[in-house]
């Protein structure tokens, strides 16, 4: 079986699961009781509206009086032409809102993933070939603080420390200070040791245990023997086989623990970005940009697993892609 | 499930000068177990009997859902974890003295006992914490703040300071609920997400991981490809879809990420359960004529269970961070004292009253971190394999 027939096999899975994930949510969607009618009536309401003529304004905009079948076409033609509805909480079109929100999110994201990946690769490294050192065991012990604490929790506490107490950076994240400039930079600090913390402590386990298999194996040995230095042997002979799984891992994993943790990231210092978005959308039963940012990050993980399987059929000349 | 069919381990591992085939399994109890399976039908029958009486045919249920399924839980666990553990002496005396190796995990598994017998006993014991706005603010003991913080103190005031008592040994929130109550409450809802969602995902796990590796073909085809697609959708985020569609509650969360956070366990167990399909004692069952579902349970199950048993603990701090987000998130039944929904009533107070927000992420922080360390050491302590190389 030729890699070519894996890969498009692959593509064409990724495109069922999309589809499947798409038909539940609007199964849930039908059988939901509260999916934001009485939201918007109540809003239409308090703006002196009448309530019942506000309901059927609602099941008009979002065709709820139409027959079963047609729904659900037009939800799908709906979303695979990018047509996700309207926001009427923000009044705009639920595709803008989210265009507004994600540089927000990219602006600690990035920096965050780039720190985890730096670091926690080279502590894991540098742990991995220090076996049961002082730095070993502290590492180890960094990691387990990591992957257990509470991302919202640090998060606040780091305010109470740093922000409250020392006042040294701000509290909470503003807009309108510049992309950049110190004053944004000094209030991503916080947000982006949040969100790095827990993946650090996820790519530094990773990252140990695999250059572990390798720290004893037959060619390193030889390189040793054969006169390699320290840092030859561990970039060369462990870093590169090491690196085949650890990019993989980096795809899928690190994507959704990246997503989960910048939700409550976002909501806790106040970051304008998707998680914010969503979560203001969701207190405010916004069904449309509830629908839009949840969903977003799902396709980003059907993406991610898809491409973490081609590049590990691609990287890895050992996996034997007839099986799947 | 438990280690309890597997006796010929306690024999070689514990170093006996019994010899393997001298040895009277019936005399033993280890695999016959009449007793256990008499005790188990019967109780299991008792359980069903009650909760169809209590929540299905009178009105105002003794205990919710979730209660139930705790109970469950911890009948399971008498069942297949304690019970095994007191009849084969030898082997837990090899197991703890592997285990009490790693003196960390032995810390933290007493703290998770403590919290596990105060947060399942004593919201019984003491009362559900009330909105009391005289007793808002109050610091707790040995800690005093500023006496305009608390609207009345509580403790004795002293150079316009007030002192934290006893009466609120861990202080007040905004809403004078003593937070010592609240931290108790937490912990029966911190035990009862981890614990309950930890029973359905490595029940169900096991089940479709041995059915797959033991049947193969079609059947394993169509369950990994079922865990695929479960897998690609991330489960925080279903949570958030559906539990802005529909009411949220304790019984919703444990049931979306019970019986939707499994597959991970499915792959580990059919991996596992393919390498011991091909060994000769599976032949050797088949020849005999053993049925798939005696195979499945009495050859299979036992000899994954060790991997089982140590993903599903590193499994638990991940439903109890989960609950916790969601409950600082308010996504949750606000009726529910959770420790997440606390901190966040904390936090915009953090410059009068820090202790709101800090005390139970203390709590919640250590017993994520001692769960970790015990499914750390239970590794090490159940897994041969993983000698040498930790």
């Amino acid at each position: 079986m030729s890699m070519l027939w894996y890969v498009s096999r692959r593509v064409a899975w990724a495109v069922i699961a999309t589809y499947l994930i798409l038909s539940l949510t609007f199964g849930l969607l039908v059988v939901a009781p509260g999916d934001g009618q009485t939201a918007f009536a109540f809003k239409a309401a308090t703006q002196g509206g009448n309530v019942d003529d506000a309901k059927e304004t609602f099941d008009e905009i979002t065709g709820r009086d139409e027959p079963m079948l047609t729904r659900y076409k037009n939800y799908m033609v709906n979303m695979a032409t990018l047509e996700w509805g309207w926001s009427y909480t923000r009044n705009q079109p639920v595709l803008t809102a989210i265009s507004e929100a994600y540089p927000y999110s990219l602006m600690y994201a990035l920096p965050a993933t780039l720190i985890s990946i730096v670091l926690g690769y080279a502590i894991g490294l540098y742990s991995a070939t220090h076996q049961y050192t002082l730095t070993d065991y502290f590492g180890t012990f960094t990691a387990f603080f990591g992957i257990s604490i509470p991302n919202f929790w640090f998060g606040i506490m780091l305010i109470l420390v740093f922000a409250v107490d020392l006042g040294w950076l701000p509290s909470y994240y503003q807009t309108g200070k510049g992309v950049w400039t110190l004053a944004n930079a000094k209030q991503l600090i916080l947000p982006i040791i949040v969100l790095s913390t827990g993946a650090i402590a996820g790519n530094m386990r990773y990252s140990r245990a695999e250059a572990l298999e390798y720290v004893h194996a037959d060619f390193v040995k030889t390189a040793r023997a054969k006169g390699a230095d320290d840092w030859r042997v561990l970039v060369r002979h462990i870093f590169r086989p090491a690196l085949v799984p650890l990019m993989t891992i980096l795809v899928a994993d690190i994507l959704g623990l990246l997503f989960a943790g910048a939700y409550i990231t976002e909501v806790v210092f106040q970051i304008p970005g998707l998680g914010l978005l969503s979560y203001k959308a969701i207190v405010q039963q916004d069904t449309a940009l509830v629908m839009a940012t949840t969903l977003i990050p799902v396709f980003i993980a059907i993406v991610g697993n898809l491409l973490q399987d081609i590049a590990y059929t691609v990287l890895d000349p050992r996996i034997d892609y007839g099986g799947r | 499930m438990m280690a309890a069919d597997t006796p010929s381990g306690s024999t070689t591992a514990a170093g006996s000068t019994d010899r393997f085939e001298d040895v009277d399994w019936d005399d033993l109890g280890g695999l016959g177990l009449p007793l256990r399976t008499g005790l188990l039908v019967a109780v299991s029958a008792i359980y069903a009997l009650v909760v169809t009486t209590d929540v299905f045919l009178t009105e105002g249920s003794v205990l919710s859902g979730t209660d139930w399924l705790f109970v469950l839980t911890l009948l399971v666990g008498a069942f297949f974890v304690a019970w095994p553990l007191a009849e084969n002496r030898r082997l837990t005396a090899y197991y703890w003295r592997r285990f009490k190796k790693n003196r960390a995990a032995v810390v933290s598994a007493i703290y998770l006992l403590v919290v596990f017998t105060v947060g399942t006993v004593g919201p019984w014991l003491i009362a559900k914490p009330e909105l009391n706005v005289i007793a808002a603010y109050q610091p707790p003991v040995f800690v005093s703040v500023d006496s305009s913080v608390p609207s009345a103190c509580a403790g004795a005031v002293a150079d316009g300071m007030c002192h934290g008592t006893w009466k609120y040994p861990l202080g007040t929130t905004s809403e004078g609920k003593g937070i010592a109550k609240l931290v108790v409450f937490g912990m029966r809802v911190s035990m009862q997400v981890g614990l309950i969602t930890m029973l359905i995902v490595i029940s169900i796990g096991t089940v479709v991981g041995t059915s797959a590796a033991y049947f193969g073909d079609l059947v394993d085809e169509v369950l990994m490809r079922y865990v695929d697609i479960q897998q690609t959708f991330p489960t925080f985020f279903l949570f958030l879809i559906v539990t802005y569609l529909f009411k949220p509650s304790l019984f919703l969360l444990i049931t979306i990420f019970g019986f939707l956070g499994w597959g991970g366990i499915a792959r580990l167990v059919r991996s596992e359960a393919l390498q011991r399909r091909e060994e000769e004692y599976i032949r050797a069952a088949e020849n005999a004529g053993a049925s798939d579902g005696w195979i499945i349970r009495k050859h299979l199950m036992p000899n994954v269970s060790n991997t089982v048993i140590t993903a599903a603990t590193l499994l638990i701090p991940s439903f109890i961070l989960f609950e916790a987000t969601f409950a600082f998130l308010g996504l949750t039944d606000p009726a529910t004292p959770s420790w997440g929904q606390v901190i966040a009533s904390g936090r915009g107070d953090l410059d009068s009253a820090w202790w709101i927000a800090t005390i139970p992420g203390v709590f919640l922080f250590c017993t994520v971190l001692a769960f970790n360390f015990v499914g750390d050491a239970l590794r090490d302590a159940l897994d041969p394999r993983s000698e040498g190389d930790a």
